[in-house]
């Protein structure tokens, strides 16, 4: 890592990339707003983004830009489309806690 | 497979045309009346009749085409198509094969002719012709075939003929059941065969006859060689009817009397025969086989003479003395006097199907009674049947001067000649056996009094149903105009011309066609067989103890005993005049082990059919349902045990899903950690 203004060590930001991480999926798992679990994701989207951007720039390589580029697309449509299902779902059955909303089980 | 297969066959490679018609005749004829029968009407037998009769004259007119020689090669041989390398089709017409011709072929017409009398106004008189018609496409498709497989369908087509014909009153399931029998044996028969074509397949490499026969000698070693001999045995066996396999032929007189006389006296049961002719350089080959058949044709012989005694049904004593005679045959050629024992066959042919029509005309006039002991004193009525079965008794018991004791002679002296004094003792004692029950036949139907009108209790028949008393309801498909006026209440009738005629045909031929074999080894039989048969390794006359001769009169003695037991027994004036009680006496004390034919259907009930049975139902109880339902079963239910299983992870709870995503994806990072580290 060549020293520049950010004169913090990588293993800082990948630490950091997986706390958000797990915060992301743990408000996937645990939380039953449909709305919270998309923010979560939103979360986990910008923990890869995170790391893929410190190991671009550890590594000297552009490809890693490109990705978090890819990845904010990515989330952004995936956004749109979670945010029209939730809206149709809550339009159906007035309900927003996802538990409630298992009629596809087996 | 030896590398070294010399390519021969046998007979001269050509075209033959009439050979063709003399095989296919029978055939159209067999569809023809399948297909045309209802429309044919009564014009279904004459047509097959003129269709086996042209047959035979297109045999007799190809008379040269056999006999001719060209080296070593004599006969005919039309070749038809080549399947595989070693598997070449064609007819083979030689001199052995042209006798078998003309036996099927003319006797065969005659049994039509006399069909047309005895089959009128039966409901399905066109279709008893059409197979007729098939079965003699079916023998001589057996007969005029070059190589095993061509013998294997024909084989099997005159079991299936034999079939149609014996179950041809299908109303009676005493019929249906002999039918059924007769076929389940003669498959058995078949599978024999079926195992010796695998054996020579795999050895020679080759179906032809003469492929096999001029390869067998280095092809096989002499344990191999027994076994093929043995296995084709096991079908001559079956359709020959040899101990042990003989059950079925005395049921399968529950088929028509023409079908008796064609099937079960003059051709089909002497395929066996055929055979072992066919095949003499395998026997001449194989001294164990020669030893074995000759033993087992011999046991048939005395086996088939001693019940002959027991039995009151008049088909079912011809029934047994065919066997009998079968096993002199069947013993002659077994022991490689080859030329005999086809000169017993072709002796045989005549007279045994004299004896069955003449028996035809006598059961036809009393309105289908077949019990002897309700017979008697027919010599007046019947002069034409008494002359018919005079001959064909004085044939069979081998009377100097009739055909019988020309070929009855031969085989005996062929055994001596060829070393087997025991079989020759049995042969002599069978003939004197043959002689008391012909004759006895002979004096209980035609002499004496009538005793169709005795209540049968007293002659001594308990079950009349089961005695083979005639009923005539229960011979629904033989009932018609003529029968209707046959019943005993109007007397017996001469029988009409078209009955009489074929079996006058038989009366010369029955009396003088032995004399072709008068004159030793320079007789004409001799001679025209001379090219076809090998010279059996103790052929030499020096072999025989004694003179050809003196055998015969010995033969002759013993003959003479057994016609004398019987005229005192059945004969006299005395015996006559008692008959009712005498033979009641003997009814009420025949031997139950004759009666029941030595138990052998008991045995082969108790040996295979029962066992069988109980197979099929431990199959059927345990196996079917635990072991192949109970695993379908169990397919099915895991599958449902599986569907239940994978059921319970769809919950629909999209937390639930991300938590087996999360769990996915740990499992990933393990095993990269675990491989990284590995590294």
């Amino acid at each position: 890592m060549s020293p520049s203004a950010f004169d913090v060590p990588m293993e800082s930001y990948i630490a950091l990339s997986a706390v958000i991480f797990f915060l992301g999926v743990i408000g996937v798992i645990v939380r039953r707003n449909p709305l919270i679990m998309l923010m979560s994701i939103e979360l986990m989207f910008n923990a890869a983004n995170l790391a893929l951007i410190t190991f671009a720039k550890a590594w000297v390589n552009a490809t890693g830009h490109i990705f978090a580029f890819l990845v904010i697309t990515v989330a952004a449509s995936e956004a749109a489309i979670g945010l029209a299902i939730v809206v149709i779902v809550f339009r159906r059955s007035k309900n927003v806690d996802v538990d409630e909303i298992a009629t596809l089980h087996g | 497979m030896s590398a070294a297969i010399t390519h021969t066959v046998l007979g001269i490679d050509g075209s033959y045309p009439l050979l063709y018609l003399v095989w296919l005749l029978p055939l159209v004829g067999a569809i023809v009346l399948w297909a045309f029968g209802p429309q044919l009407k009564s014009f279904g037998g004459p047509v097959g009749a003129a269709l086996v009769g042209t047959a035979f004259v297109a045999a007799l007119v190809s008379w040269n085409d056999a006999t001719q020689t060209s080296g070593a090669l004599g006969g005919a041989h039309a070749p038809m198509f080549s399947w595989l390398p070693g598997f070449a089709f064609g007819l083979l017409f030689d001199r052995l094969a042209l006798i078998w011709t003309l036996i099927i072929t003319g006797v065969g017409f005659l049994i039509h002719v006399y069909s047309i009398g005895y089959m009128a106004g039966d409901r399905a008189f066109a279709r008893f012709f059409a197979y007729l018609n098939f079965f003699v496409f079916a023998m001589l498709t057996l007969v005029l075939s070059d190589n095993f497989v061509g013998l294997l369908v024909g084989w099997g087509l005159v079991g299936l003929a034999s079939y149609f014909l014996i179950g041809f009153w299908s109303e009676r399931p005493t019929a249906v059941a002999a039918a059924r029998k007769a076929f389940v044996i003669n498959v058995f028969g078949d599978v024999g065969i079926l195992f010796a074509v695998i054996v020579i397949v795999a050895h020679v490499g080759s179906i032809g006859y003469g492929d096999v026969f001029g390869n067998a000698a280095h092809a096989f070693t002499s344990g191999e060689l027994f076994i093929v001999c043995i296995a084709l045995f096991v079908g001559c066996a079956a359709k020959s009817a040899q101990v042990p396999l003989h059950t079925w032929l005395p049921d399968a007189m529950e088929g028509p009397t023409p079908v008796s006389a064609l099937i079960h006296a003059a051709t089909m049961v002497t395929a066996g025969v055929y055979l072992i002719a066919r095949c003499a350089p395998l026997w001449t080959a194989s001294a164990e086989a020669r030893e074995l058949v000759g033993v087992i044709g011999a046991l048939t012989a005395l086996a088939g003479a001693i019940l002959g005694i027991a039995q009151w049904d008049i088909k079912r004593i011809l029934a047994y003395s065919t066997m009998s005679q079968i096993g002199y045959m069947i013993m002659g050629v077994g022991v490689g006097a080859f030329s005999a024992g086809v000169l017993h066959f072709f002796t045989h042919a005549f007279f045994k199907a004299e004896l069955f029509l003449g028996a035809g005309i006598v059961i036809h006039n009393l309105a289908n009674e077949q019990d002897v002991r309700r017979m008697g004193g027919l010599r007046k009525q019947m002069p034409f049947a008494f002359i018919a079965i005079l001959v064909g008794v004085l044939a069979i018991c081998g009377v100097p001067g009739f055909s019988g004791y020309f070929s009855k002679d031969a085989v005996l002296y062929g055994t001596l000649q060829h070393g087997h004094p025991w079989l020759y003792a049995v042969g002599v004692v069978t003939a004197g056996i043959t002689a008391y029950y012909m004759f006895r036949l002979l004096f209980v139907t035609f002499f004496g009094q009538f005793r169709g009108n005795v209540d049968p209790s007293d002659l001594g028949i308990r079950h009349p149903e089961l005695a083979g008393i005639a009923d005539p309801a229960e011979r629904l498909g033989h009932e018609g105009d003529e029968h209707e006026h046959a019943g005993k209440e109007h007397g017996t009738h001469a029988p009409a011309w078209i009955m009489s005629a074929p079996v006058a045909a038989l009366i010369p031929f029955s009396i003088g066609i032995g004399w072709l074999a008068f004159g030793g080894a320079a007789s004409p039989w001799q001679t025209f067989f001379a090219p076809v048969f090998p010279a059996a390794p103790a052929t030499a006359e020096a072999a025989a103890p004694i003179p050809e001769l003196f055998s015969g009169i010995i033969v002759l003695v013993v003959v003479a005993a057994g016609f004398a037991l019987a005229y005192l027994r059945y004969g006299t004036r005395g015996a006559l005049a008692d008959s009712v009680a005498r033979l009641r006496a003997e009814t009420v004390r025949m031997p139950a082990i004759l009666v029941n034919a030595y138990y052998f259907d008991a045995a082969i009930d108790a040996i295979i059919v029962k066992p069988a049975t109980a197979l099929g139902r431990f199959f059927g109880n345990v196996v079917d349902p635990v072991v192949i339902d109970g695993g379908v079963r169990e397919v099915a239910h895991s599958a449902t045990w599986f569907g239940h299983f994978f059921r319970s992870f769809q919950t629909g709870l999209v937390r639930g899903y991300a938590l087996y995503l999360v769990f996915g994806v740990a499992c990933f990072v393990v095993y990269y950690a675990v491989i990284g580290s590995g590294r």
